[in-house]
């Protein structure tokens, strides 16, 4: 449907641009206009500079990155996550702001562009009037995703944006961050001011035409404009006054939004650019796959700003400030001096500090680890789980554990850590296992078995089960795999261990920073591996499955690997495992982070839950939400204070919320190792039991009243 | 400036071990080795005082065969830039005066101006080797030094020693000097795998004790005992005895009689 009949008239269909503006002013204009691009050029300048300081780095697979990137702009799938409101209003913004952004960019392609250099122009008839109804309508999404905003910073008063650190207490100058806050509020209100003045523009306009039937009959086509028009009308002002009205609030619309665009770069609205830019160059695993470092370089790690990335340096600037990985974090939540969304600030901060100006400054005033101002302090960074809670949940693709492990490196250089750590590390040196135990009695746990495990390095076998630290020493979980052998043995499945030979996977090992023991153990347990014949290998530590699956193949080490829940999944759907009797509980399960978050094992061990008859109730935090038990990064060989809530403690309170649970199900020895203990200390013991995935399956083989008849046949 | 640090590689002996054929020493299939931990704690001392003052060097050494190379090359990744090793297959069994002869001609080789030893080695205890190098060197030493000021290049040194029941001893000594360094001293640093691995390229000079003018003569003459035998004593079994008191002394009687007889 043709608005008009004629072309001719089409043609005047349109707005005309700096009309009533008498030449030298649409000259003014034009210099404010330049200034803003030529200052925004400079800020884009100055934080490539800045992005350029940090350390060099190919990104592997742009492309691929760059189409999710703009999948998740589209479907905004990653703001929304755990924030549906958050996530549907910023949508809003993001395409009002986008629409507004394009229609503004259309209006300059003609006006300055096309027409003067070709003659072109499009402005006009249908498309104009579709034109104004869509900036109204994006102008209106926009306002509603704004006042949302600003409703749940003031009203919702989330605890997430709230800023103020738990690594700080109050004399400390950097503790509440109350220029974030001034921040966001200036940036609300700058883009509802720019919204909102728009649309008075628009009405002022129109009352100030109103005799023009181009403009006044055709003002529907712009309806909340139309609106403002009539209540203009309606108050009595004059076509004049409202010309007058309308040169007052063009400038200061024009102003306010360039001012704007010149600030886009040192503002936080520099996340439409930095969030996008961190999204397309995400790692796909960068928890699960640590950097390797090149041990023979003059240092290691990162102890200065300019020792990350130019990647890490664009993350830390990408952030939002949302809060996500602040509630998701374990150590956080539990009072302990680490927030990742602090962590990310205070290096940004130091990034804006040092590396904005030409000159570099002196090495000492890049340090990035310490007390002061803007330095990440050491009791921080030992603070992670390297749960990756932060890294699954963040919006826009910041990379936290790779940025911790990374500063945990240059700590363990400089020989900065808890004593008990530096304990283990050095009895994995010596001996190849966290724990401090003989070499010799790694396979200890085996002689209570009645019968022999194969010796993988004496004889071929199907499956190499690479037992692990904990699951070889720790008494408690030493009952888990001699239940695992007798269910694989049971099975008639073809397996056999490293005996002596197995060392620590070193999977913590990395984590914790001890890059160099790392790569050796890798390499040792490569070599030993690979003196081995087999198709496979298994493990029930989610660690080592992580480490040998994600992390060997960089060290030549190229296996099949599965976890052994993923095995038994396997087995009970197959029939290899034939179930005596079914289970009668209620029980819950604690995904572990190495393999839920990590490697996205969340199913097997679930479905092999529902195959041994038990009902599962889920905990609120499951699956990619999990909450770690406290042990991983190298967490479990770093005693807890006993002053403070342990990770372990919060879950099990969790976990008892749960009417008439029977059994807390872990599926890690270093989960279990955690909430054998907190299942005590928080006065569980009596409510219900902490077992392992396999132990159910056990109990559903009935060994023991197998074994009993076995006895008493021998009898 | 020169700091000698002898450092020793111990060894570790498995729960359950068994002895050599010639009763002299545990089997080495039951023996792991590990640097002394009480040289950590010397070292430590040593490297402090080498980054608190400029013109320090800090020089560990020892007297063992190769495979004693990884307690240097500890040692070198921590701090230091190179290391000396003494060796002859002779010395297998060397007591501590024959090592501390050793170490003492090292020290002169060097022209060291302190000497830091570990208060005793793990598996042997003698608690011997550093005063014995003090002898040999006709310098002062103190033992068990618990607390250490220094100041490169001064002719005295105050040290303090913790005695029992928590009391302390202050006393200053003549420098050059020897002495022998107690756990917990300071808190040692940790020899990150890749500072091992880097020390690797820094050099360690090995010497055998003809190399340093040490005949096998002086050698013989140096020790100062003779190991006889080592084992593992029978272990005691203690009895509770129960019954009436008649019982009891009937038991009691019986004993004595038994171990009379086996006397």
């Amino acid at each position: 449907m043709s608005p008009l009949d004629t072309t001719q008239s089409a043609q005047q269909i349109t707005r005309i641009l700096f009309q009533g503006f008498p030449g030298w002013l649409e000259v003014v204009f034009y210099i404010v206009g330049f200034s803003a691009i030529g200052v925004f050029l400079y800020g884009c300048y100055v934080q490539i500079r800045k992005y350029r300081r940090g350390r060099p780095l190919s990104i592997p697979a742009l492309g691929r990155g760059a189409w999710d990137m703009v999948l998740a702009m589209l479907t905004h799938r990653t703001i929304r996550r755990r924030d549906t409101p958050a996530g549907n209003t910023h949508w809003l913004i993001f395409f009002g702001f986008g629409l507004l952004f394009l229609g503004t960019s259309t209006i300059t392609l003609e006006y300055d562009i096309l027409a003067p250099l070709a003659g072109v122009k499009f402005w006009y008839g249908d498309f104009y009037l579709w034109f104004s109804l869509v900036m109204d309508i994006a102008g209106v999404g926009l306002i509603i995703g704004l006042l949302y905003m600003m409703y749940r910073r003031k009203w919702l008063a989330l605890p997430k944006l709230d800023y103020a650190r738990p690594d700080r207490s109050p004399p400390d100058p950097d503790y509440d961050r109350s220029d974030y806050r001034r921040e966001d509020w200036a940036f609300l209100w700058a883009l509802v001011l720019i919204a909102l003045t728009g649309f008075l523009l628009e009405a002022a306009r129109l009352v100030w035409l109103r005799a023009d039937p181009l403009v006044w009959d055709l003002r529907w086509w712009s309806p909340v404009g139309a609106v403002i028009a009539w209540l203009l009308d309606g108050a009595g002002v004059s076509a004049q006054g409202a010309g007058t009205l309308r040169m007052g609030l063009w400038w200061f619309h024009g102003l306010l939004a360039l001012a704007l665009i010149a600030l886009i770069p040192f503002t936080k609205a520099k996340h439409i650019f930095t969030a996008m830019a961190a999204l397309a160059v995400r790692d796909p695993r960068p928890a699960a796959l640590l950097p390797k470092a090149d041990l023979s370089a003059a240092g290691i790690g990162a102890s200065a700003i300019t020792d990350f990335t130019w990647k890490q340096l664009l993350h830390f600037d990408a952030c939002t400030k949302c809060g996500r990985c602040h509630e998701a974090c374990p150590a956080n939540a539990t009072g302990f001096p680490l927030s990742p969304r602090d962590l990310v600030l205070t290096l940004r901060e130091l990034a804006n500090d040092t590396l904005s100006a030409a000159a570099l400054p002196p090495r000492e005033a890049l340090a990035a680890i310490g007390t002061g101002v803007n330095q990440v302090r050491p009791e921080t960074l030992w603070s992670c789980r390297t749960c990756a809670a932060c890294v699954e949940i963040c919006p826009v693709g910041i990379e936290h554990v790779p940025v911790i492990v990374e500063m945990r490196r240059a700590l363990i250089d400089m020989s900065s850590m808890e004593p008990t750590l530096q304990k283990v590390l050095q009895n994995i040196q010596t001996k190849g296992n966290a724990l401090g135990e003989n070499k010799r009695k790694r396979p200890a746990w085996t002689k209570k078995l009645d019968f022999q495990i194969k010796d993988a390095r004496e004889e071929p076998v199907d499956v190499l089960w690479f037992v692990g630290d904990y699951a070889s020493f720790d008494p408690r979980y030493q009952k888990v795999s001699q239940a695992f052998a007798r269910i694989l043995h049971a099975a008639g499945v073809d397996f056999g261990i490293l005996y002596e030979d197995e060392m620590t996977a070193g999977n913590d090992v990395r984590r914790v920073g001890e890059e160099g023991l790392y790569q050796h153990l890798a390499e040792a347990n490569i070599e030993t591996l690979g003196g081995c014949t087999f198709k496979r290998i298994v493990t029930t530590d989610p660690h080592t499955y992580n480490t040998i699956r994600n992390e060997y193949p960089e060290f030549g080490g190229r296996y099949e690997i599965e976890h052994a829940s993923a095995m038994i999944r396997r087995m009970l759907a197959e029939g290899q495992i034939r179930l005596k009797k079914k289970l009668e509980y209620r029980v819950t399960y604690h995904d572990p982070c190495h393999l839920g978050r990590l490697n996205k094992g969340y199913d097997p061990p679930r479905e092999s839950i529902h195959m041994l008859g038990a009902e599962l109730v889920e905990m609120k935090r499951a699956r990619d939400n999990s909450f770690c038990c406290g042990a991983g990064g190298g967490r479990i060989w770093i005693p807890d204070p006993t002053d403070k809530q342990k990770p372990s403690e919060n879950r099990m309170r969790e976990a008892a919320q749960i009417d008439g649970l029977n059994v807390f199900v872990v599926n890690c020895p270093k989960c279990m190792n955690m909430f054998e203990d907190a299942r005590k200390s928080t006065g569980n013991e009596e409510r219900f039991q902490v077992m392992e995935l396999i132990e159910l399956v056990a109990e559903c083989m009935d060994f023991d009243q197998q074994r009993a008849a076995a006895g008493q046949a021998a009898g | 400036m020169k700091i000698l640090v002898p450092v020793k590689q111990v060894a570790v002996l498995d729960e359950d071990f068994e002895l050599r054929d010639d009763g002299l020493d545990a089997d080495p299939d039951f023996i792991d080795h590990e640097s002394n931990e009480w040289d950590d704690y010397s070292y430590e001392t040593a490297l402090q005082i080498m980054e608190a003052h400029s013109g320090v060097e800090v020089v560990p050494m020892t007297v063992g065969p190769e495979e004693a190379e990884e307690s240097l090359r500890r040692c070198l990744a921590k701090g230091g830039e190179r290391a000396v090793r003494v060796w002859d297959d002779a010395l297998a069994g060397a007591g501590p005066a024959t090592i501390a002869k050793l170490i003492a001609a090292v020290a002169r080789r060097e022209g060291a101006d302190m000497v830091f030893a570990g208060t005793l080695s793990a598996d042997h205890s003698f608690a011997m080797t550093g005063i014995c190098v003090a002898a040999e060197l006709a310098w002062p030493h103190v033992a068990v030094v618990t607390h250490l000021e220094y100041e490169p290049g001064a002719a005295k040194a105050t040290v303090q020693r913790e005695l029992e029941g928590g009391l302390v001893e202050k006393l200053t000594v003549d420098c050059p000097a020897v002495l022998t360094i107690q756990l917990g001293i300071n808190q040692p640093r940790y020899a990150s795998l890749r500072g091992v691995k880097q020390a690797k390229e820094k050099p360690v000079d090995e010497l055998t004790p003809a190399d340093l003018g040490v005949s096998g003569e002086d050698l013989a003459a140096s020790a100062c005992f003779r190991l006889r035998r080592m084992f593992k004593p029978a272990k005691g079994q203690a009895e509770l005895i129960e019954g009436t008191a008649a019982e009891q002394a009937a038991r009691l009687a019986t004993i004595i009689k038994e171990l009379k007889g086996a006397a």
